[in-house]
């Protein structure tokens, strides 16, 4: 799987390619939009992570251009403005996503897995690790090749753990994955809690191994031993 | 009261003062004159008396007339000329008399002629009547004439005030006036539209300001973010420091949304949105409720909620905002185990909860970063300011009551 990332700021854009790299992604980087354009016309990528302010352009006007050569990269806006008509313009110009800084890889790398399940040609809707299955399309979990129920917020919360496998994912970027940030409860994750503690009775339950562990008091990882 | 209606009413009241003082001194003037025009005749009357005494050495025959009363009464002295307006016995007319004495044939008397001032009067009146109707004249016609002519006159100043009124900031408009032909009103018009433009100017670089300073904020904030992300994935580095960064990170969550929060306050008080959205408030509120559920019941709350379908012209993303600010309130300052009562009923949203807090400072409450002194250091300290911003702006009211020890919010849509 084949990444672009345009991003201007080098430190943010080496923390998204350390993070995505680790999750067999191939990424490649790009801070200038003359660099991005050329990238863009040279190869084929699965998402392009695009910023909108470039220091020599506007991301919105690499979708156009994209949009004019009738290629088919899956695009994620990253964008500092929270604005609603950037959002509206962009997502109307064909981007698939748009995600407002600050955001956590996490939620990044979960934006990005959709996408490219969505834009796969190869139809693949299953997401599996070891013995859970996911049916992304129909959003069934299976165990053993036997279903087990999820509410939604388990379901979404498997999904999330299964992308950001080996992670260790806080307690905050959960609750912003599961909420959105209007969810303004600053620090009292005690409801995360009940919902992680479900999900890992129901899997236990169905026969799973036990892959959610906490992670000294901050939060969680979805792991093998 | 109307330019034209004031500049009447100090016109007519001018005009009739000065037509007034005008009437009288032209009453008295003419009256002054024709008396003295009187008085001459009298004083000829009384040389041909005199006349006639010296040529014939006794008085003169007296021939009464309608015009003119003459009589000697016999006097031991002489005296001089005396000139007055008498009313005469027997008559109702007032007369202009002229009394003299003068000796004739060794005999003293007094003379005396009377001549009506009734013609004078007659005179005197019809002047007036004619004065009075011309100034009614005079006064009506200019009243009609500043009416009509001044409504005429002031109607592109209407025009402009009605462009003016209609105008939006918000919608970049821009402002064209006609030519109106009036030195004035093109003057007017001129600095308006100089004026709109300066504002335009000024709220554009505004707006630029505000994007710029979300991304100066934002990027540092997501970098700090995503190496918090990377670090953490380091198991020595969590194990050690596993507090540290717990705290680093909601540091800057809170940090993060405190900016989100400025930047949508800055915004809001900007008046970049525009209300032209027709949001159902009813599937608004049934949603942000699911969607708190998860706090509401690991706090254990209770919440009663009655509801009637309701929509207004509004923008979605703002009565999102109202609706999120307002109930998360209502939880983050609930007691364990309390209630929150929400209604939406004729037009009026009424959020109340319980509280372990005192009735707060009904006037400091909406101010930035108020918090009561009880509370931790827990929210923006922005979340009412943002919603009486929103409400100042849609010209909706927002109420804090306190009653039966339960913090009520009412927002009253107009």
């Amino acid at each position: 799987m084949k990444i672009l990332i345009v991003e201007e700021q080098p430190a943010l854009n080496r923390s998204m390619v350390d993070y995505l790299s680790s999750q067999q992604y191939v990424c490649e980087s790009v801070g200038t939009f003359r660099d991005a354009q050329e990238k863009i016309d040279l190869y084929q990528y699965d998402c392009i992570v695009l910023d909108i302010m470039l220091p020599d352009g506007n991301g919105l006007q690499l979708l156009q251009h994209l949009k004019q050569a009738n290629k088919l990269d899956g695009v994620i806006i990253i964008s500092a403005r929270d604005e609603l008509d950037d959002k509206i313009t962009g997502l109307k110009l064909g981007a698939d996503d748009y995600l407002t800084k600050p955001f956590h890889l996490s939620e990044l790398s979960v934006r990005i897995a959709a996408i490219i399940r969505r834009k796969s040609l190869q139809g693949s809707n299953l997401l599996h690790y070891n013995e859970i299955t996911i049916d992304i399309q129909a959003k069934t979990v299976t165990i053993k090749d036997k279903d087990i129920t999820l509410t939604r917020k388990e379901y979404d919360l498997l999904v999330y753990f299964i992308v950001n496998k080996n992670r260790v994912l806080s307690k905050n970027a959960i609750a912003e994955h599961l909420w959105g940030d209007a969810m303004d409860m600053a620090d009292n994750y005690d409801f995360i809690y009940a919902h992680i503690k479900n999900l890992r009775k129901k899997l236990l339950a169905a026969g799973s191994d036990d892959y959610l562990q906490s992670i000294y008091g901050m939060g969680y990882k979805f792991s093998t031993h | 009261m109307k330019l034209y209606v004031k500049y009447n009413r100090v016109n007519i009241l001018a005009a009739v003062l000065i037509f007034i003082v005008g009437s009288c001194s032209f009453y008295f003037l003419l009256q002054y004159i024709l008396v003295h025009q009187l008085d001459d005749t009298l004083k000829t009357e009384e040389t041909e008396i005199k006349q006639y005494r010296n040529e014939h050495h006794a008085m003169p025959e007296i021939t009464p007339t309608r015009h003119q009363v003459t009589t000697f009464t016999p006097v031991t002295d002489s005296f001089p000329a005396i000139y007055r307006t008498v009313k005469l016995s027997g008559h109702n007319d007032m007369y202009r008399q002229v009394q003299f004495g003068m000796e004739a044939a060794g005999k003293y008397y007094l003379v005396t002629v009377s001549r009506p001032l009734e013609e004078t009067e007659d005179l005197l009146q019809v002047i007036i009547l004619l004065t009075i109707i011309m100034i009614a004249c005079i006064l009506l016609v200019g009243y009609i004439i500043n009416r009509v002519v001044l409504s005429g006159l002031w109607k592109p100043f209407y025009k402009t005030l009605d462009t003016l009124s209609t105008y939006e900031l918000s919608l970049q408009h821009v402002l064209n006036f006609t030519p109106t032909g009036i030195n004035e009103f093109d003057l007017l018009n001129e600095n308006v539209q100089r004026m709109t433009e300066r504002v335009q100017a000024d709220y554009q670089s505004l707006k630029e300001f505000t994007a710029h300073a979300a991304h100066e904020m934002q990027t540092p904030l997501a970098i700090m973010r995503s190496k918090l992300d990377v670090l953490m994935q380091q198991d020595a580095i969590l194990k050690h420091e596993g507090a540290s960064i717990s705290d680093l990170e909601s540091a800057i969550s809170r940090l993060s949304k405190l900016n989100q929060s400025l930047l949508l306050l800055t915004k809001v008080e900007n008046r970049q949105f525009v209300l032209n959205e027709q949001v159902d408030m009813e599937a608004l509120l049934k949603s942000k409720v699911s969607e708190l559920l998860d706090i509401i019941e690991a706090k254990h709350l209770s919440v009663n909620i009655v509801v009637e379908p309701m929509t207004i012209r509004f923008h979605r993303h703002l009565a999102d905002i109202i609706l999120n600010n307002l109930l998360s309130n209502a939880i983050r300052y609930n007691r364990e185990g309390g209630t929150i009562d929400i209604s939406m009923q004729n037009n009026a949203l009424i959020v109340s909860n319980t509280s372990s807090l005192p009735m707060l400072d009904r006037v400091r409450l909406f101010q930035k970063f108020y918090r009561h002194a009880d509370v931790s250091e827990d929210g923006s300290g922005l979340g009412l300011s943002i919603i009486r911003q929103i409400c100042d702006m849609a010209g909706y009211v927002i109420r804090y009551d306190f009653k039966d020890a339960r913090h009520i919010f009412t927002i009253l849509f107009k």
